[in-house]
């Protein structure tokens, strides 16, 4: 273990890791070496973060550029109430530092445009979506697929949750969506409410499809599946989870055959995210 | 008939006929109380053009949500 770097402490914190077969001293030190971006953290990004960071994580970035709001605490688990009017990523970088002193925060108090995603992205092995709005949904999309970034996509509504994760070759966001709907067509959390609880479901799968791509990237955990090409639908009143199988899209956008979009110049990432007209 | 599968919702049958010449997709859509923008119509689990028309005897609706 000794050749694996990780000191005494390490062993005692990670222990319940190391003693499984899938993960080992070298899946924890896959994980100490990896390199997160969290997009968004509010109600998706505050477990993701919380269990990245608990599995040690080496370097989480998180970005957001929103302030924490009091009627944000019934759900974004990250944040206390002394934290209201202070930026979120300030918040979740502290809660990190408190939870576990192996992990880095890179806070990015930014929105993600066109303009900042490709210098953000470039950093990161691997991007978790935890962002609230179709701008950045698709943004994230295209600027990860374009440029091979694996990653996972959650969303929530009232006592609904949909989870899935894209790696190079599988179905993109815009194979099941080519485009996000006419503006005000879709409520968001603020308009049609969320179960407090939902978004640490979502997330901590978010979190699960993570930890897995960085452990199966290291040559470890070998049967383990992810939500590639199928997206998970959660019924929290019913408490029922289904699988829906996805295959990608040939006439994609952005993965398909003869794609539109080549860079994300090419798309103006307003609410509705349309490809240019040139 | 055609079976539609809302996911996370109740499943119909809707009879074509009843949509008017040649429906399309997103005929299908509306008959089940949706609009084509805030859902993505599978057909043996592929995305299919909304404009298309209907040719398939079961199809899975899914919902675009966005909260985070």
């Amino acid at each position: 273990m000794s050749d694996l770097n990780l000191d005494p402490t390490q062993l005692d914190r990670y222990s319940r890791h190391i003693i499984m077969d899938d993960v080992g001293p070298e899946g924890q030190k896959a994980l100490l070496d990896a390199d997160v971006l969290v997009l968004g953290a509010g109600g998706l990004g505050s477990p993701i973060v919380q269990y990245l960071a608990a599995a040690g994580v080496g370097r989480l970035g998180i970005a957001d550029d929103d302030v924490v709001e009091r009627s944000n605490l019934q759900r974004q688990i990250v944040h206390a109430d002394a934290d209201v009017g202070r930026p979120k990523v300030e918040s979740a970088a502290e809660f990190v530092a408190e939870l576990n002193p192996d992990v880095t925060v890179d806070a990015h108090e930014t929105r993600v445009t066109a303009d900042n995603v490709d210098e953000l992205l470039a950093d990161y092995d691997f991007v978790v979506d935890g962002s609230d709005n179709f701008e950045t949904r698709f943004l994230v999309n295209d600027a990860c697929t374009l440029a091979g970034v694996p990653f996972t996509h959650g969303a929530i509504y009232r006592f609904e949750g949909q989870i899935t994760s894209f790696t190079e070759g599988q179905p993109c966001y815009r194979c099941l969506f080519p485009e996000a709907p006419p503006a005000g067509e879709i409520p968001d959390c603020s308009e049609a409410g969320v179960l407090g609880v939902l978004p640490g479901t979502v997330g901590c799968i978010q979190a699960t499809e993570t930890v897995k791509w960085i452990l199966q990237d290291a040559g470890l955990a070998p049967e383990a599946d992810t939500l590639d090409g199928r997206m998970i639908f959660y019924d929290a009143m019913a408490m029922t989870f289904e699988d829906v199988p996805v295959q990608p899209d040939p006439d994609c956008p952005v993965c398909g055959d003869d794609p539109a979009i080549s860079s994300v110049q090419d798309v103006e990432y307003v609410e509705t995210c349309a490809i240019g007209a040139d | 008939m055609v079976t539609v599968e809302v996911v996370g919702e109740e499943t119909r049958e809707i009879d074509p006929e009843t949509l008017g010449t040649d429906p399309t997709y997103a005929d299908l859509v509306r008959a089940v109380d949706y609009s084509p923008h805030e859902v993505s119509v599978l057909v043996d689990d592929q995305p299919v053009p909304e404009d298309r028309a209907v040719d398939a005897d079961y199809v899975r609706v899914l919902r675009l949500i966005k909260g985070g």
